[in-house]
């Protein structure tokens, strides 16, 4: 079985968008942790403010985009809230998107 | 959840659609004429209870779960909301229309069950939720002043149709204007502010000691406002009211200052910026009032003076704070419903792209210039100038809500 490496799971993760912001949640610094264990792999991740409307759409963004995957066998999403998200946790190409330095 | 908002803001944007075409109808002729009479009456509880409470209400629905992180306490409740509130509006609609006292009285207390059954509904959320700040406690405060409302205006149509509370008429009906416009589109607003401002800016690290401060001005406003008619209260008492609401205003505009200092996006979008631009409006009006209330009291509580505010108000920041974020709320309901579950498995737009930004800016613009030729019109007596700018209102309302109804074909 082909095995799946953490850089190749962010890439994949670039193609899953925050639908209001038009940004992909790894640029955003969502992505807080990534596990890899015989192909299952459990995502920690955050949302930028509690009770984030696209929480659902997010979460099955990146179950349905890792899931296509066929080194991957398994994905478990975990949202967290601690450590909550701040806006230093983006990358600068996020910042220049969204048009504010 | 879908189907819930979707009905109430579907039914929501018929009833403006509705309210837009009876004014266009008569060259917004009515607009000039004495506004306490049957016709009115109707022509407003189309445009506050069809479109702006029943949208409101859809969003309550909609953005509930997004101040809580939890569900509504029953979406069937809801649904018996919906039902027994649109039965009664259509009924009281056509009770001013046709002038028949007895519909009146009978279908606001249908409409009024429909409230009873919004506030149990949200009050049941809350209360499981039992997470108080000033986003909750100002959502919890525009119930009660909904209830108020809903339980003077029956008191009022039980009055029409039987008698009995003749003396309290004009008390009942200044506190019902007030606790609904106030209190319930008031607080609603400036609650679902707290949270949905942040988020369109991407704003973080902001105080929010102010929120308190506008929380507080505001109620005592609400309540000083309606006990002053209530009670028959003198010009001071309702001045102060005035003057409360003033001050929670200028607060409300300093905090959303803060919020801006601290955003770390460039622009939240049109509807949105135009729906803080109306805030400032509302803090200009209010400060006007004031100091027309200073220089001669009996300018501010004569029926003109009343009516320009009323549309400055109603209009000028209600209405437009509905239409501004109704350029999110729809492409939100409408992108979860269609594209949410597809995410990560086809190509799905962003919600920016359900909306044309443009042409929601320039509707917006040429609504609010409407608007400002239509309150000169009413100001300087000029029944043309008044109807140029209540047709072009309703014109480019009409424009504008063809942009959002597009967002449902996206």
């Amino acid at each position: 079985m082909q095995s799946v490496s953490e850089e190749k799971i962010r890439e994949l993760l670039k193609n899953v968008y925050d639908p209001e912001l038009g940004v992909n949640i790894v640029d955003l610094g969502l992505i807080y942790d990534i596990e890899i264990k015989d192909g299952h792999v459990e995502i920690t991740m955050t949302m930028t403010t509690p009770g984030c409307p696209m929480h659902n759409a997010i979460v099955g963004g990146v179950e349905h985009t890792l899931g296509a995957e066929e080194a991957i066998q398994s994905v478990h999403v975990e949202v967290v809230w601690n450590p909550p998200w701040t806006p230093d946790k983006m990358s600068e190409e996020a910042r220049e998107q969204l048009g504010y330095f | 959840m879908f189907r819930l908002p979707f009905s109430f803001i579907f039914t929501g944007i018929a009833g403006f659609i509705v309210f837009h075409l009876l004014s266009l109808g008569t060259m917004a002729g009515w607009i000039g004429d004495v506004p306490r009479g049957p016709d009115g009456w109707f022509r407003v509880h189309l445009l506050v209870l069809g479109w702006a409470t029943m949208t409101a209400m859809g969003a309550v629905y909609q953005l509930i779960s997004v101040v809580l992180q939890g569900k509504i306490y029953s979406e069937r409740l809801g649904f018996a909301h919906y039902a027994f509130f649109l039965i009664g509006l259509l009924g009281l609609l056509a009770g001013f229309r046709y002038g028949q006292v007895a519909w009146i009285a009978g279908f606001a207390s249908m409409a009024f069950l429909g409230i009873l059954l919004f506030v149990w509904n949200l009050l049941a959320t809350l209360i499981r939720a039992s997470q108080w700040n000033p986003i909750t406690v100002s959502v919890l405060c525009s119930l009660v002043y909904l209830t108020a409302t809903g339980l003077f205006g029956m008191a009022m149509g039980l009055n029409f149709a039987f008698g009995g509370l003749s003396a309290w008429h004009e008390r009942l009906f200044g506190a019902h204007i007030w606790f609904g416009t106030i209190g319930w589109f008031g607080l609603l607003i400036i609650g679902f502010s707290f949270k949905l401002l942040p988020m369109f800016y991407l704003a973080h690290g902001y105080p929010t000691r102010l929120q308190h401060v506008v929380l507080w001005l505001w109620n005592a406003g609400a309540v000083v406002g309606a006990a002053a008619f209530l009670c028959g209260g003198s010009l001071l008492w309702k001045g102060a009211g005035f003057l409360l609401i003033t001050l929670a205003s200028i607060v409300y505009n300093v905090h959303i200052l803060q919020i801006r200092k601290t955003r770390h996006k460039k622009t939240p979008g049109a509807g949105v910026r135009w729906a803080t631009i109306s805030t400032g409006w509302l803090a200009l009006l209010g400060i006007t009032a004031c100091i027309l209330c200073l220089a001669d009291p009996q300018i501010v509580f004569h029926e003109k003076t009343i009516l320009l505010l009323a549309w400055g108000y109603l209009w000028g920041w209600v209405a437009f704070t509905i239409l501004g974020y109704m350029s999110k709320i729809a492409p939100f309901l409408w992108w979860t419903y269609k594209y949410g579950p597809r995410v990560g498995q086809k190509k799905v737009p962003s919600m920016a792209d359900l909306m044309n930004e443009r042409w929601a800016n320039a509707s917006l613009a040429v609504i609010m210039a409407s608007l400002l030729i239509l309150m000169a019109g009413i100001g300087f007596d000029q029944m043309s100038v008044i109807r140029l700018g209540g047709t072009a209102l309703s014109l480019f309302s009409l424009a504008y809500t063809a942009l959002i109804i597009r967002v449902f074909t996206r």
